[in-house]
């Protein structure tokens, strides 16, 4: 799990004081190298109590969720509503550049740990703050949650099936894409700082994240054409042929876009299937040319698709530079021959657990590589590390703390 | 010297994009809004696939490069030059682009930056402390790295497509080719980190991006269920394995909806009581999460006949105000005639267009309260910047650059 290699985000210290929606952007910080200490209420946060766990044991140690999120960090429990628990957060918020936090707008500011407190104590800290709209305007105390940031940042209305109801796609996708553009602005804040020693407040709204990833469908291009977009199955608005296509042993999905690449496909369909029609030149050129041949050309391609596997039209298809590629259930991704040779799915050795299996690098830095440095935390794991070893507190002021379920 | 007072937080940050597809071009989208120097390489026999885009009431006016509202969202606030790469000379200018900058972002397909003589060992001869990110579908190694892909089939391709939807449904993707944005998202915050081991120890490196393991990661715990157990995760659409009710339920009106969920006791109650559901505060069928989870398809009816009464937005303010999280299924039109909100924070950004004027675009939610970062302009044409590239940055001759012009290295619109 560790190499020599130097880390690249190496002296970064961040606080994390956020849920599972917030979480990840502490993982890609605490995997490139940044310190990252999660900050969990005495007894220990509520995400990990999320399911799935590993082996179907509904326990703490088990989420699998938690056990992903929190791969690399150190994690102490500190109860900040108390005024103990807070001088100690003050205390700690002095050596962090980054305070990372998913606490309701205003909340902190209410603590007396707000913005412009900690500033008054450490001019260059960066506080990022992850809410589902913001910290300002009408909706800032709105509730939200992944279906709210998915609904109201517009992704839902577009993905589905025409006659079904508006539907989000698995996982956490609109909080994890906050959380990772969170982490995209806290580097640009912390460089920002790095160069005129003054830190910021960075506001992240899950629903403006929402709207930003999923812009393809958005207002500009509303704004310029008058089409609002719709749900359409897996085809695609501005790209035909695109979409689905049943094969003998499962459906591969394919995307046409440059003229060069219909025309290959085109070539390929009359060749297998005799089609002569399918080469009219009134089918050639920008995707613009097909839009009203939509039907006729799926209609084509299934009548070449259905005939053979899945693994023949994907590598015959990349042969002739086609973007024909399998629709993999999770079974598939983990056998996945080219995942496989890339070592892509690492092991994290969990106390208690043995090696957890699970995804591993979203990217290969050749001289500060990805890695993960240590097992998610358990409950109160650093704290003796981090209220003794690091902020010097006596093992009787710990006690008392502890007694008092402040840690 | 820069201002420090309206330094952004890239203000002094200069990138060179060799970019196709969508992954590659929104990542300097964000880094040009966040004030740095953003130079777009594009040839006139590739431009970039975004300008392709016709809208379907001028289908006979074509294809036309700076009219793409995609334009905008990919690539407003870069220069733009157009250089004919299969040329040495034009390669010989593109180094020297290189040897100037801070960064290079490159998502062409799996061997062509070598061909042209752009590869990492190329450039680094010329510029020792250069951050390189290359982004492709598959990475730069194993059995499939030549193989092409766009962000949707990748959706499909990473199980994303597969664990997603209804039950009922083979596969479900997304309208907006989310791959290329989660990957451009990831790409940023590889290049930053690199950026901040530069500022520490002057050292630059290479950073490779497979879009399809970025994918897999964002659906890591049901990966690892998968890894662990040997199954399939549940396929769960709009439902929850910890909380309920959690759904999708349809409003007053054409094809509206609005969502609900309920993460707690306090938020169940606040619901019934909203709902006049008084009598279900107390009832065992209800009584915790787990409960309410074994008697959803009932609760759902009960919602639905409350929402199918009343708009989307009348739901959303109803219910939050009670405490409960709910949220209209918002359009394009909502989300621009319908949200105060967004309207309060000055999201959506009015960018100058060369030729409509002006154009209003998605904004770039970075949320930096101190440098908010701004676009300068949209609708640049392909080499719209060449001469100011050119002559004012690479300090060439007019002499210098005529010749180039005359053996085609850089290409001049018509």
């Amino acid at each position: 799990m560790s190499t020599d290699a130097p880390v690249a985000l190496a002296g970064r210290r961040v606080l994390e004081l956020a849920d599972e929606s917030g979480a990840y952007c502490g993982k890609l910080m605490a995997d490139m190298g940044a310190d990252v200490i999660k900050v969990e209420r005495p007894g220990g946060d509520p995400s990990r109590h999320l399911p799935p766990f590993l082996d179907d044991r509904a326990d703490p140690s088990r989420g699998l969720s938690f056990l992903y999120l929190n791969t690399s960090k150190r994690g102490v429990t500190l109860d900040i509503e108390q005024a103990s628990g807070r001088a100690i957060f003050e205390r700690l918020a002095l050596s962090a550049d980054l305070i990372i936090e998913t606490l309701p707008p205003g909340r902190l500011d209410a603590l007396g740990l707000g913005f412009d407190a900690l500033r008054a104590v450490n001019p260059a800290l960066v506080l990022t703050s992850i809410t589902g709209f913001g910290q300002t305007g009408p909706h800032r105390d709105f509730r939200s949650s992944e279906l709210v940031a998915a609904a109201m940042g517009g992704a839902m209305y577009v993905t589905g099936e025409a006659e079904d109801p508006p539907v989000v796609m698995a996982g956490a996708q609109c909080s994890w894409m906050a959380a990772t553009c969170a982490a995209s602005s806290s580097m640009l804040a912390l460089l920002h700082a790095g160069r005129t020693g003054g830190g910021q407040h960075v506001d992240i709204s899950m629903q403006e994240t929402t709207l930003a990833v999923s812009h393809i469908s958005g207002v500009g291009k509303w704004l310029d054409d008058g089409i609002i977009p719709q749900r359409m199955g897996t085809g695609l608005f501005a790209s035909v042929p695109s979409g689905t296509y049943a094969c003998s042993d499962g459906s591969v999905y394919l995307m046409v876009n440059r003229p060069a690449h219909w025309k290959a496909l085109a070539q390929w369909i009359n060749q297998e299937t005799g089609n002569q029609e399918v080469l009219d030149p009134m089918f050639e050129g920008p995707s613009s040319n097909r839009i009203e041949y939509r039907e006729l050309l799926d209609i084509f391609i299934s009548d070449m698709t259905v005939k053979h596997s899945v693994d023949e039209i994907y590598h015959e298809g990349q042969r002739r530079h086609i973007a024909f590629t399998p629709v993999n259930s999770a079974q598939q991704v983990v056998r996945d021959p080219h995942l496989a040779a890339r070592n892509y799915f690492c092991e994290v050795d969990q106390p208690g657990l043995g090696r957890v299996r699970q995804p591993g690098a979203p990217y290969h830095h050749s001289s500060t590589p990805w890695r993960i440095h240590r097992p998610a935390p358990g409950i109160g794991e650093h704290n003796h590390e981090i209220y003794a070893g690091e902020l010097g507190l006596e093992e009787d002021a710990l006690a008392a703390l502890a007694a008092e379920r402040v840690i | 010297m820069l201002d420090r007072a309206t330094e952004q937080a890239l203000s002094d940050l200069k990138v060179v994009e060799f970019t196709a597809g969508m992954a590659g071009p929104w990542i300097g989208r964000f880094m040009a809004h966040c004030g740095a120097e953003v130079i777009r390489v594009e040839s006139r026999k590739y431009p970039g696939v975004v300008r392709l885009y016709v809208p379907p009431w001028d289908r006979a006016g074509g294809v036309r490069e700076e009219m793409s509202p995609w334009f905008t969202d990919w690539e407003a606030g870069k220069l733009f030059v157009a250089l004919d790469l299969t040329k040495p000379e034009a390669v010989q200018l593109a180094r020297r682009l290189v040897a100037r900058a801070d960064v290079v972002i490159e998502n062409q397909s799996s061997g062509v930056m070598a061909k042209l003589g752009l590869a990492w060992e190329d450039l680094i001869a010329v510029n020792p402390q250069l951050i390189m990110l290359s982004s492709s579908g598959y990475g730069d190694s194993g059995p499939h790295s030549s193989y092409v892909t766009w962000g949707p089939n990748i959706e499909a391709m990473a199980g994303l497509g597969r664990l997603s939807g209804f039950p009922e449904r083979d596969c479900t993707t997304t309208q907006f080719a989310y791959p290329d944005s989660l990957s451009a998202l990831h790409g940023l915050f590889a290049i930053l980190c690199a950026l901040d081991h530069r500022a520490r120890t002057g050292e630059g490196q290479r950073i490779s991006l497979s879009q399809l393991e970025a994918t897999v990661g964002m659906i890591g715990p049901q990966m690892m269920d998968c890894l662990a157990h040997d199954r399939e995760p549940a396929k769960l659409g709009n439902r929850s394995l910890h909380a309920a009710p959690h759904g999708c339920y349809r409003c007053a009106g054409e094809d509206r909806w609005c969502v609900i969920s309920v993460f707690d006791d306090a938020q169940w109650r606040a619901l019934c009581e909203t709902l006049g559901l008084g009598a279900w505060t107390d009832d065992p069928r209800f009584a915790n999460a787990h409960a309410r989870l074994e008697n959803t398809e009932l609760i759902d009816a009960r919602i639905s006949s409350w929402t199918e009464l009343r708009s989307p937005h009348e739901v959303m303010e109803i219910l939050q105000s009670a405490g409960v999280p709910a949220g209209a299924v918002q359009d394009t039109e909502d989300q621009f005639e319908r949200d105060p909100h967004l309207k309060a924070r000055g999201f959506f950004e009015t960018i100058p267009h060369l030729t409509k004027g002006e154009v209003v675009a998605t904004g770039i939610p970075v949320g930096l309260t101190r440098t908010p970062g701004h676009t300068r302009e949209s609708g640049a044409r392909m080499g719209e910047h060449n001469a100011y590239v050119f002559r004012d940055l690479l300090e060439l001759s007019p002499e210098e650059i005529r010749g180039y012009e005359e053996i085609g290295a850089i290409e001049n619109g018509d």
